[in-house]
């Protein structure tokens, strides 16, 4: 060993604390930036005793960050549904009553609480069937509950074009994210086939891949060239060397019945029933379903209740001279009807249910057809004699609306109920997927939280211990440096004696 | 080593989360705790909301259903009145008519005003109204049911009998003729065609315009009830057919003999009526009842409903005020940890070199 030697170790050293230093004030900068994960700086000994910093590790956990990405995914789909369901849920909320024993009938706009008024207006109408104003009581709450329907399928149409439109900003985001993550990828393949440092590229990916995952669900592989290829959560490829085209046509309106476009990667369909291998997660699967599946089930279930109604409310043939003739559409009825709607074809009927003109004063039309009937001629009325104290007509009104009928069972409801308890079961069904969404919402955005903070407490920076480190090498620099005078020293001494 | 590892982002940010969920939590039960009720029902109830309006709806349905109870109550009120006011009037009319037989008086004004009274009456009782109702005519309620007899253009009932009297005995009962008409013939005139004008198409056609079809009404949910009676009951037309007898024939031309046969079937048949509307009057009483006893059945359920409804819909008080005071103890906590936790960074035990 020479003197030089040694100062060839203080160098090197030098060099190390400066290395290490750079890292540290890396890591301490981005302490607060999330996705960054921390670097550590790997020191060896070099070949003549000195230590040199021989690489930078990135302090990386790909097992937490998919669990991140993945729990990422289910609240955004979760939120994405629970934000749909929480706008057609307002259509139905009584959350302003009062149990108070005045037997106020506030119990919010829901068709459900509307029926039941329109059943206590005609309980009033039966009691004094001549008074006018009774009549009068019985068509406008008749009209609320034909507003309440076309409100509600209003309701349901918007929250669908919403998520169609939202299903095409998710897609652009998608299609810009991966052509981002192309250029990183690219980066990153490149940066270590020549030995750079790509950390910060790394960073990068991983915060695009979060991004990506709170709009589509997806999985990740890593190639030895350490290219990253993105899957769909249903194995549909989207990044492979190259990004994969996601597309999705917008439909500007979504009327009952109507059905919105399928999202496709390179053709694929991966939304919607028709869908080989769908996304489950992400705030894309969460509208497609809301759009596809939820909102269109409730659209059914007020249709159904529309079309219950028109039956309910319609009259049958009261003449004795001609027989068999049609039911028609009495109190409720929609523009140009030709005859009662049947349980399987009421698509559309909530959005233009209305009360028939003819019996409604404010369109030129007359209360005492509802109670004698006959609001298609004189073959349908059933109070023949006139006679001012009838109620028979009423009281089949009221017995029609507790009736049993049938209704289709697709809509989800059963086949067969009184219209009050489908109207009720309709709201509870409504209710119900809406708590579920929101407790979903709490508990995926749980999940988010503490995935996060696992992933934070693995890969991200604690200032602690960078200054705890920061005074090690701030102690090796004094060390060092008296090494390096106390060397010069011997030098001096060494040249003195000379 | 990475078991213990906290990131200093984590631990600044660690209490966040708790802090948006406590303040979310804590508007909420302010909402609770002035309103007495969950903040959103909706997602309170989740699948029991259609139950819980249900409940709502069957308690509006009673209440209204209790209302409209007050107004069927005040009609069978007025026809249980009436129907009163015409029994007692019959049976003024079978004393007199007692007294005058046992006084053996001969034709005189007195029989035919009893009867003229009596009829008059009967008529103004049964054309009673209640809130714009009549409500002896039936479903028919807008039409007064009898028509009045003694109106200055003949009435078409009074026109009838004179008509059948001409037919059976030539002549008029004022006429001088009439007092060779004997008892028997008397007696087979009145059971016969003048009978006749008080039952079947007469009746209807001259006497009475209401419906035998009688007004009903749902006064509890399933239960529809008659809520009134009508004109054309027999009590009513036996009432019409005695009093119209002495009115007719109480002051005539007829024999004495005669005479007594009119006031004795006059009362046989006047007290025929009053047991047919005793049984009528009995009948409202018995609809009376059962509305009252729907009204109070229907209160009691409504209490249920109500209980029930409250058991949904109403939070607890005290235990709201109790979250109220945990959670905005455990913000406190968590403002002050945040604090803490920020304060605790080596850099601040660090000699400033």
């Amino acid at each position: 060993m020479s003197l030089s030697a040694a100062f060839n170790i203080v160098n090197s050293a030098f060099l190390s604390n400066a290395a290490q230093s750079a890292v540290i004030s890396s890591n301490i900068s981005n302490a607060g930036t999330p996705g960054y994960a921390r670097e550590i700086a790997n020191v060896v000994t070099n070949s003549y005793g000195g230590s040199d910093v021989a690489s930078v590790t990135r302090e990386a956990n790909s097992a937490l960050l998919e669990q991140v990405n993945a729990s990422t995914s289910q609240a955004a789909s979760e939120q994405a549904l629970a934000n749909g369901l929480a706008k057609l849920a307002q259509t139905v909320s009584d959350s302003a009553t009062s149990s108070s024993a005045s037997g106020s009938t506030e119990n919010g706009n829901s068709p459900s609480a509307m029926l039941a008024n329109l059943q206590d207006a005609l309980t009033t109408y039966e009691d004094s069937p001549s008074d006018a104003s009774a009549g009068q009581a019985v068509v406008t709450a008749a009209s609320n509950l034909a507003a309440s329907l076309n409100s509600g399928s209003a309701a349901v149409q918007q929250v669908r074009e919403q998520a169609d439109s939202d299903m095409a900003s998710s897609v652009s985001t998608i299609n810009s994210l991966l052509d981002q993550f192309s250029q990183v990828d690219a980066t990153i393949v490149s940066g270590l086939a020549t030995g750079a440092n790509v950390s910060a590229a790394e960073d990068t990916r991983d915060t695009l891949l979060t991004q990506l995952s709170q709009q589509i669900g997806i999985s990740t592989t890593t190639s030895a060239n350490g290219s990253t290829s993105i899957y769909t959560d249903s194995g549909v490829t989207l990044f492979q060397d190259t990004p994969r085209t996601v597309s999705f046509t917008p439909t500007a309106t979504l009327v009952a019945g109507a059905s919105g476009n399928a999202v496709t990667v390179d053709g694929v369909p991966i939304t919607g029933p028709s869908a080989p291998m769908a996304i489950q997660s992400g705030a894309l699967a969460g509208l497609a379903n809301l759009r596809d599946t939820v909102a269109p089930q409730y659209q059914a279930q007020l249709d159904q209740i529309a079309g219950g109604l028109i039956n309910a409310f319609g009259e049958s043939d009261q003449s004795t001279t001609t027989t068999g003739l049609p039911s028609l559409p009495g109190l409720f009825t929609t523009p140009g009807a030709s005859g009662l709607p049947t349980a399987a074809d009421t698509t559309g009927l909530a959005a233009s249910i209305e009360v028939n003109p003819a019996v409604d004063p404010s369109q030129g039309g007359d209360v005492s057809l509802l109670q004698d009937g006959g609001v298609n001629g004189s073959n349908y009325v059933y109070n023949t004699t006139g006679a001012a104290g009838y109620t028979g007509r009423i009281q089949e009104m009221i017995g029609a609306i507790t009736a049993t009928q049938l209704f289709d069972p697709s809509a989800g409801l059963g086949s067969s109920d009184s219209l009050t308890d489908y109207a009720n079961a309709s709201v509870s069904w409504l209710q119900s997927q809406n708590q579920q969404a929101s407790n979903q919402v709490d508990y995926q955005n749980s999940v988010v939280s503490q995935a996060t903070a696992a992933l934070s407490n693995a890969t991200g920076v604690s200032l602690d211990a960078e200054m705890t480190n920061m005074l090690n090498i701030e102690n090796s620099y004094t060390t060092t440096a008296k090494l390096l005078t106390t060397v010069d020293d011997m030098f001096t001494a060494l040249m003195n004696a000379v | 080593m990475s078991a213990t590892f906290v990131s200093t982002s984590y631990l600044g940010t660690a209490l966040l989360p708790t802090i948006a969920q406590t303040q979310s939590s804590l508007t909420n039960l302010e909402v609770e705790s002035s309103t007495g009720q969950y903040a959103d029902l909706g997602l309170q109830l989740g699948d029991q909301s259609g139950y819980e309006l249900s409940l709502k709806n069957q308690n509006d349905l009673l209440q209204t259903l209790t209302t409209g109870n007050g107004l069927v109550t005040m009609n069978l009120t007025a026809s249980q009145d009436a129907l009163n006011s015409i029994l007692t009037e019959a049976q003024n009319a079978v004393s007199s008519l007692t007294t005058w037989s046992a006084s053996g008086n001969a034709a005189d004004a007195t029989l035919q005003n009893l009867g003229v009274n009596a009829l008059q009456s009967l008529i103004a009782t049964t054309n009673t109204t209640s809130n714009g109702q009549y409500v002896f005519g039936g479903v028919n309620s807008s039409v007064a049911p009898m028509a009045d007899y003694f109106s200055s253009t003949p009435s078409a009932a009074k026109t009838a009998i004179d008509s059948a009297f001409q037919t059976a005995f030539g002549c008029l009962p004022t006429d001088a003729a009439a007092s060779t008409i004997t008892a028997a013939q008397m007696q087979s005139f009145l059971s016969g065609s003048f009978a006749a004008q008080f039952s079947g198409s007469n009746w209807a056609s001259n006497w009475s315009s209401a419906s035998s079809t009688n007004t009903s009404n749902q006064i509890a949910p399933g239960e529809t009830i008659e809520t009134s009676t009508n004109a054309n009951q027999t009590g009513f037309q036996q009432l019409a057919e005695g009093y119209a007898m002495l009115s007719e024939f109480g002051d005539s031309q007829l024999s004495s003999a005669a005479q007594q046969t009119v006031a004795s079937a006059a009362s046989s048949l006047i007290t025929k009526g009053l047991s047919s509307i005793t049984a009528t009057e009995a009948g409202v009483g018995a609809s009376l009842q059962r509305v009252t006893e729907a009204n109070s059945s229907m209160s009691s359920q409504m209490t249920i409903l109500q209980t029930e409804i409250g058991d949904l819909d109403d939070v607890n008080a005290q235990a709201v005020a109790t979250q109220l005071n945990t959670l905005s103890t455990q913000l406190q906590t968590a403002y002050e940890l945040t604090a803490q936790l920020q304060k605790l960074s080596l850099a601040q035990y660090l000699p400033v070199s």
